[in-house]
């Protein structure tokens, strides 16, 4: 049995589809998304984006990656089998910091690869979108803007009016 | 449009009429030769001399970081920093102006290098290393450092203001042809006045890392105070063109320059902490007596983890509520940081306050702001013909 997706709609410029972005904004929808063949300058705007969360997931790991090597190490060094290095305490946060440095890059990296595939939904065996033939064009020379259907704002007939205008052809998506 | 404005410039130039705040740079500096002098009888020369020097490095950090900024926005072939450019110039171009701040420097360099006092044959660590620490070689030096930074701070902003004239694609060649020399001039230039006026006062201590380590505070320090004037440019409607992605570019830049300073400490201090050779250590010991090691915790805690923090996200970075508050803290913890640096071998028990040291910021300082708002004002405030200002415009 299938379902609707959303409501999406086909633009020939960039400058058509930022026109309809600016629309779809203002009329306050929230899932709904823009896709185009590559970047568009001041689309971010346009859509209303605001600064990606991800650098606070960037953020969470690098503060654990610290604090976690520095733990590790008073524990293994200091703690659970004290070894003595050149004279020197037996812990100590210069000497463990170069690994703790190290750390908080690693799960720094780890945390922004992870807090992106969060917040996209990822990963995912398939998109209803991906099975839209006209969708295709996406990466050729065709702008499209998609509204979801779980939208609280989603109304069928008020967001066809819309998209209307400069769009090439408005079609709703089945999700199969 | 620009002939109208180099016209307009020079106009305003001449029937200029000074106002409150072109005259407080003069007052300051009048206020500041009286502390200066009166440092200098009640506080003793050693003591004026170290205090002296701490307000000349600081000072000069500014010109520096502004040579290495233009040099960079040459090598890089920068748009978005076109607009900050000339101010920068102008910064630069203080640089032979310290010439005349260094006389008291070079007068009383027998009170600041202990070694400019010992027989070399009685001090192995000094002997090994006459071939750099000898009175010749130091005044010669030192003169040398003042006309390098003439030749090419005047060079690259001489080129610079004949392309406000002419427009001509040479003057960019030529720019570049500076800069590309430039980079090396600066390096091997900051280390020597590193070594030659900071490092000696300890002439048995060695760090591969102290000329880099003035060089990261330096550029730190002076990225703030460009920020500071390009608010300022802005605010008098001067640089129109000055906007969101000058002040981001240079907010990022003085984040990296936060991490870098850190870096570079951290490993100056890591590396002799983790040998632990004599030669080396006493230079920390002698920093972790009485209130100093205080002063180090506040140097790890106020020059990188605040501005670290504060600065980590992008809307901090653009609002002038956290910026100008962190600019004034930038300043105190470079001071600070060169106070950590010079100051121990006149207050070996923590650092003191001395009416040498406010006097001598508010000369060198007071003196340095009317040059630069005097260049400020005779030149238009911003490259008017620079090739890639159509880029700047339409971003």
């Amino acid at each position: 049995m299938s379902r609707a997706h959303g409501i999406l709609a086909e633009y020939p410029t960039p400058a058509a589809a930022m026109a309809a972005a600016v629309r779809v904004r203002d009329a306050g929808y929230s899932r709904w998304d823009v896709h185009t063949p590559f970047p568009v300058h001041g689309m971010d705007e346009a859509m209303g984006l605001k600064n990606s969360p991800v650098g606070w997931f960037t953020f969470l790991g690098g503060l654990s990656g610290y604090t976690g090597g520095m733990l590790m190490i008073w524990f293994m060094n200091a703690y659970h089998y004290d070894i003595v290095v050149g004279g020197k305490p037996l812990f100590s946060g210069f000497y463990a910091f170069p690994v703790c440095y190290e750390l908080t890059i690693l799960l720094g990296a780890f945390g922004s690869i992870l807090g992106m595939l969060i917040l996209n939904r990822l990963p995912r065996w398939h998109h209803p979108l991906l099975s839209n033939l006209r969708f295709a064009q996406v990466t050729h020379d065709k702008f499209f803007l998609v509204i979801e259907c779980d939208d609280v704002k989603y109304d069928e007939a008020r967001a066809r009016a819309l998209l209307q205008a400069g769009a090439d052809h408005i079609e709703m998506v089945e999700d199969d | 449009m620009s002939a109208h404005a180099t016209a307009a410039a020079h106009a305003h130039a001449e029937d200029h009429v000074p106002t409150m705040w072109e005259r407080l740079p003069w007052m300051a500096a009048a206020l500041g030769f009286l502390g200066c002098l009166a440092g200098y009888v009640f506080e003793g020369p050693k003591n004026f001399a170290h205090a002296y020097l701490v307000a000349f490095m600081f000072f000069l950090s500014l010109g520096l970081g502004a040579f290495f900024l233009v040099v960079i926005h040459h090598l890089f072939d920068a748009y978005w920093s076109v607009p900050t450019r000339r101010f920068l110039e102008h910064l630069a171009c203080l640089l032979p102006w310290m010439a005349l701040f260094f006389l008291p420097i070079g007068l009383l360099s027998g009170d600041l290098y202990y070694w400019m006092n010992v027989d070399p044959a009685k001090d192995h660590s000094l002997a090994v290393k006459q071939v750099l620490f000898n009175k010749a070689t130091w005044g010669v030096a030192s003169a040398a450092l003042f006309g390098i930074w003439w030749l090419w701070t005047h060079r690259l902003r001489g080129w610079s203001l004949r392309q406000d004239e002419t427009g001509a694609a040479e003057c960019t060649t030529a720019m570049r042809r500076w800069a590309a020399s430039g980079i090396f001039v600066f390096a091997f230039s900051l280390t020597a006045a590193a070594i030659f006026w900071m490092k000696s006062l300890e002439h048995q201590f060695f760090s591969t890392m102290y000329g880099v380590y003035y060089f990261a505070g330096s550029v730190w320090m002076t990225l703030a105070t460009a920020y500071a004037i390009a608010l300022l440019l802005r605010r008098s409607g001067r640089v129109p063109m000055m906007g969101q992605e000058q002040f981001h570019s240079l907010a990022k830049l003085l984040f990296a320059f936060t991490v870098f300073y850190a870096y570079i400490h951290f490993s100056q201090y890591f590396l002799i902490w983790n040998a632990a050779m004599p030669e080396e250590t006493f230079w920390y010991a002698k920093r972790e007596q009485g209130t100093w090691a205080i002063v180090g915790w506040v140097i790890i805690l106020g020059h990188f983890v605040l501005p670290f923090l504060v600065l980590l996200r992008i809307d901090a970075k653009l609002s002038t509520k956290v910026v100008i508050p962190i600019f004034v803290w930038v300043w105190l913890m470079h001071h600070l940081d060169l106070q950590f640096n010079i100051m121990p071998l006149v207050q070996p028990e923590g650092p003191a306050f001395l009416i040498s040291t406010l006097g001598a910021l508010l000369f060198i300082g007071g003196l340095l702001a009317a040059l630069f708002l005097w260049d400020l004002r005779r030149h238009p405030a911003f490259p008017l013909k620079d090739p890639r200002m159509g880029e700047v415009v339409r971003h």
